[in-house]
């Protein structure tokens, strides 16, 4: 059907609301309280809108769509209405903008800069609520920034379903509190940050770390299982890296923030994801070495290149937290040399969510599918590691006991203690450091972007195959030569 | 515990037709009365959808303050769902308003024999009657009146021997007064918070745990009786041709009899001040009403010279029928320091859910509770004058209308007073708010 | 006349609650929340976020749904009261008619505020809304009782006799 909003004609479904179908067509509605993934609440009215033939200001939220209905939000009288509402909401609220994280960002201050009163009516001193709580060790709350949207209560509510968050107390008295406090803590949890209009539930990792303007999200994906869920990693900006900063502040990740994708999370995110930029903290492995000993990166290709070209039973553990990229450029160059079996690398651990019927899944690895789709799923036994007499062990690995006395190649990005040394080991680039694609669970292919260059010091992994196959496909007396 | 004065009992009313005794209240003596005969009628000869044209054809208007068209209220329901609730708001709470506790306590039966005809009409196998908590005696009465009507076998399964089942349950409220909104009442009644709803959807197609349900008011299902047992056209007749009916008219305030008086719609208000309620205390001459319970916008001596107790009279002044309850003010009285026992009010109800009455109703309160306390500022009436406006129509509920149009209407029409006590720091009146 | 604080005793409210939920509908074991509170309320005089949780869980919601609740409705104490508790309504027709004169008159006969109770647990005084009694105001409501028409040495004679 078809309806106007002032001036534009618009195609509109049946079942939408009046807000769902502005937005759908860029049309801009304030409102603080709806969200397309939650309940409606109704409860904000800074959506009120005027439609033709009906007295009252409708909140377009709630307002299902109607043949030839004409709604109009430029007349004086919803100029009005949404000067009022911001005028009651800010009432209370205090000016807090310079201290707040959520600056830049806010919704509110964004629509009192466009929709508020030229100056507030009030001349009475604010009420004052609960402020800067801790609400988890990852959640800060506010109760005097909250304009009580209930947004993060219908999300604990409805979607995490742990009831974690309630509004207590009547009338202005009202405020959000974690109610339920012998529930476990929320493994959803930080999804409210995003959701919150303004700054009154924060990041407590991420509190005053960077203004949001210094800074831009890189979109990426989760490793933290093969559900693949699509976020953004931010970082500072180019132009805002600043000498004086740093290198640390300039090059590091501040925050994950959920990255709406139809297809895989919706506008969703657990908190192993929101925790993805921790990632950049692990000790990388920043030097090749043989055995014990330091070598340079050439040294470690050819003794690596001799290995392989004497073995006659090579083994290749393949990594489940490699891109379809490399996987690929490991099956072209390498893969028929060697029997490839497939590895997790990363299991679940203590206290950590297995799997429940939302996000989070029991393979905690992001790209399963993608190894099975190339090679199988062939899992090394102890009578296979008795069979081969060179392991290519790709990825995160344990000790080397497992692997019985045959030599090791061992390409990693972390570094880690073990009983032995391997024979040979190759430094690589994270997941950060490259572009690629993961497949998650169901197939759905998922793309991540650079995030920083690599060090030097670090090899891509596909550079790594394309080398050794190049020195193992050169004749024997170029490279008695080099 | 004395009653209200209680005027004019005759055998025609629909409410007040019998001297209150001290058993009155009993199946005996509603039955001697000709109770039930109207149920045990419907049951026997009519089917459900006649009740309801009856009901239509009375022009009965639902009595809680609302006053919207029962039958068209009862004819959203589609009566084929396989679930639909009927519930008797019983939470009485307008200020100036006690006149479903006068039903409860003196004719519990009457209110049960509408209900039961109600659900027959729609189609309720569940009727719940939501009981503003802080009643006592009216809820003890209700509860002995229901205990004596499924002992005889009018409530149940198989009533009177039909085919008609109801089972009413009683349910107290917990304090709060917007819980006398339906949706509201409905949410109250599911477990949680009275939070109102958005509509749509309606109660009618969506309420009581999703099902249709109508919502109708003590004094509304108390009528219905009387017109099934007289038939809707001789309801009509009664009062007024566009509000018809009578009502339990309630008078308090600066009166020297106040109390409940059932009078036909349309009825003069001054005579009903004046001559029923005997004029006002102490020969004082008249300042204000506010004439259907303290919602409803304030008018001045002048304004009522002319007035009827009817929704169009009153719209035309400027007012409200609301409730029924008018509040009768002498002169003298500080029209400022009134004011601020309503803000303080609505504040105290005010649920907290949407923005413009949360922060709405502290707001004017805060103000006012600064004026009244000689701390009033110069922007002061002219946010008195600002805030309802910001209110009035953008509100979830109508909780928001109501506490704005009494701050409205006080400043508008004595506005001088507000003025003076903002600016000189003290009453024009000497703070009196007694006669 | 209620028990003094303490923990509720836990076998009479199963019973209360059971025959609370056999005058409901079935599946409408939700709609029991508010009604679960007061029975705890009767008995022990207030209400704890614990009491909240069982009557949650008696209930079948979540535990949030009881707590909200249980903050929301103003008859419910989550404080001890005294023995008994004196409600003298302060809304528009009370007022009009001396309910300040009165608010004060208890005030200075108690000692106390409104909101407060008397150090020796005998009475806790609140200023109430309306209580749908404007005919007969001046009115207060004692325990469950209403007392209408009320002066000065009605209120004395009231509150004498309350132990």
């Amino acid at each position: 059907m078809e309806l106007t909003i002032d001036d534009r004609t618009i195609e509109a479904n049946r079942g939408e609301s009046v807000l769902q179908a502005a937005l759908r067509h860029g049309i801009e509605i304030p409102h603080f309280c709806y969200h397309p993934g939650l309940s409606i609440a109704g409860s904000c009215r800074i959506c009120l809108v005027k439609v033709e033939g009906v007295s009252k200001l409708m909140p377009a939220c709630n307002l299902s769509v109607a043949p030839n209905m004409k709604v109009s939000t430029v007349v004086p009288e919803v100029g009005r209405a949404r000067e009022q509402v911001m005028q009651f909401l800010m009432l209370n609220h205090p000016v807090d903008c310079g201290i707040c994280d959520k600056a830049g960002e806010c919704r509110l201050q964004d629509y009192e800069f466009a929709y508020g009163p030229p100056r507030s009516r009030s001349t009475d001193a604010k009420h004052h609520k609960r402020k800067l709580h801790d609400l988890s060790p990852r959640i800060q709350l506010d109760n005097e920034r909250c304009i009580l949207c209930s947004r993060c209560v219908r999300f604990t509510r409805e979607i995490s379903k742990t009831n974690m968050l309630g509004i207590v107390e009547r009338g202005a008295h009202a405020f959000v509190d974690r109610i339920d406090r012998e529930s476990d803590d929320d493994p959803y949890s930080d999804n409210v940050i995003g959701l919150c209009p303004t700054g009154a539930l924060l990041s407590r990792d991420f509190l005053y770390q960077s203004r949001v303007w210094f800074l831009e999200p890189v979109r990426s994906v989760c490793t933290g299982c093969s559900r693949g869920c699509s976020i953004d990693l931010w970082r500072r900006k180019k132009e805002w890296r600043i000498r004086s900063l740093g290198e640390e502040r300039n090059s590091m990740l501040y925050r994950v923030t959920a990255r709406e994708n139809p297809e895989i999370n919706g506008p969703w995110l657990c908190n192993k994801g929101f925790d993805q930029h921790k990632l950049m903290s692990r000790e990388r492995t920043l030097t090749p070495m043989l055995g014990d000993a330091p070598a340079s990166v050439e040294q470690a290709i050819a003794r690596a290149r001799d290995l392989i070209a004497q073995a006659r039973h090579p083994a290749a553990l393949v990594s489940a937290l490699a891109s379809n990229e490399e996987l690929d450029a490991f099956k072209a160059t390498l893969g028929t040399r060697f029997r490839v079996y497939a590895r997790e690398d990363s299991v679940a651990q203590p206290g950590e969510v297995v799997e429940d019927d939302f996000l989070i899944k029991a393979d905690k690895n992001p790209n399963s599918f993608g190894v099975r789709e190339r090679f199988g799923w062939r899992t090394l036994t102890a009578a296979d590691a008795q069979a081969h007499d060179l392991f290519l062990v790709w990825g995160d690995w344990g000790d080397y006991d497992g692997l019985g006395r045959a030599p090791v190649i061992h390409l990693a990005s972390f570094a880690r203690q073990r009983d032995r040394h391997a024979d040979v080991h190759i430094p690589l680039s994270t997941t950060f450091e490259r572009s690629g694609t993961f497949c998650n669970f169901e197939g759905k292919r998922n793309r991540f972007e650079k995030v920083f260059d690599k060090s030097p010091l670090v090899q891509h992994a596909a550079d790594v195959f394309a080398q050794l196959e190049a020195e193992l496909a050169a004749p024997q007396e170029l490279r008695e030569a080099s | 515990m004395s009653d209200p004065a209680v005027e004019g009992v005759h055998a025609e009313n629909v409410f007040m037709s019998f001297a209150v005794t001290s058993d009155s209240h009993t199946l005996d003596a509603y039955r001697a009365r000709g109770g039930y005969e109207a149920l045990g009628k419907a049951l026997r000869t009519l089917q459900p959808e006649d009740v309801e044209r009856e009901v239509t054809a009375s022009g009965l208007r639902g009595r809680g303050g609302a006053n919207f068209p029962v039958g068209s209220k009862w004819s959203f329901v589609n009566k084929q769902s396989p679930v639909v609730h009927l519930c008797c708001n019983a939470d009485e709470g307008e200020p100036g308003t006690f006149k479903d506790r006068w039903i409860l306590e003196h004719v519990p039966h009457q209110l049960v024999e509408g209900i039961l005809l109600a659900a027959f009409a729609l189609h309720a196998r569940h009727a719940f009657v939501y009981i503003r908590g802080e009643f006592d005696l009216p809820l003890r009465r209700l509860r002995g009146a229901l205990q004596e009507a499924r002992d005889a076998g009018l409530v149940g399964e198989g009533i009177l021997g039909s085919a008609f089942a109801c089972d009413i349950v009683v349910h107290r409220g917990g304090g709060a007064y917007v819980c006398g909104e339906e949706s509201s009442l409905i949410n109250s009644l599911e477990g949680k918070k009275g939070y109102p709803r958005n509509k749509p959807p309606f109660p009618a197609v969506k309420g009581f745990y999703g099902a249709p349900t109508v919502v109708n008011n003590v004094e509304t299902l108390a009528n219905v009786p009387w017109i099934v047992a007289r038939g809707g056209a001789a309801y009509a007749a009664l009062g007024t041709k566009a509000n018809p009916g009578h009502r339990l008219f309630g008078i308090s305030g600066h009166v020297n009899r106040p109390g409940l008086y059932e009078r036909p719609t349309g009825y003069p208000m001054k005579k009903l001040i004046f001559e029923d309620a005997g004029g006002i205390l102490g020969g004082k001459p008249l300042k204000a009403v506010i004439p259907g319970g303290s919602s409803t916008p304030v008018l001045t001596a002048g304004e009522i010279e002319i007035l009827t107790l009817d929704a169009p009279s009153l719209q035309q002044a400027g007012s409200m029928m609301g409730s029924g309850g008018l509040i009768v003010i002498a002169e003298g009285t500080c029209m400022v320091r009134l004011l601020q026992v309503l803000t303080r009010f609505y504040r105290h109800e005010s649920c907290g859910q949407c923005t413009p009455c949360r922060e709405g109703t502290a707001w004017m309160d805060d103000i006012l509770a600064r004026v009244v306390d000689g701390r009033g500022e110069a922007a002061d009436v002219a946010n008195l004058r600002a805030i309802p406006e910001g209110i009035l129509g953008n509100t979830l509920c109508a909780l928001g209308d109501a506490a704005a149009m009494p701050v409205l209407s006080f400043v508008k029409k004595f506005g001088n007073e507000f003025e003076y006590f903002a600016a000189n720091r003290r009453s024009l009146n000497g703070d009196r708010l007694e006669a | 006349m209620k028990d003094g604080p303490g923990d509720a005793d836990a076998g009479r409210l199963r019973e209360q609650f059971d025959r609370l939920r056999s005058g409901y509908p079935s599946q409408m074991n939700a709609s029991l929340v508010l009604p679960l509170l007061q029975i705890v309320q009767e008995q022990k005089g207030h209400v704890t976020p614990a009491d909240a949780h069982l009557v949650a869980d008696y209930a079948g919601v979540p535990r949030a749904q009881a707590i909200e609740a249980l903050s929301w409705y103003t008859m419910l104490h989550r404080q001890p009261v005294g023995r008994h508790v004196v409600k003298v309504c302060r809304n528009i027709a009370c007022a009009l008619r001396g309910s300040d004169r009165l608010l004060a008159h208890v005030e200075k006969k108690l000692g106390v505020a409104p909101g407060g109770t008397t150090g020796d647990g005998r009475i806790t005084f609140l200023a109430v809304e309306c209580l749908a009694s404007c005919g007969t105001a001046p009115v207060m409501q004692v325990d469950e009782t209403y007392h209408e028409q009320l002066d000065e040495a009605m209120v004395d004679r009231v509150l004498g006799d309350l132990r």
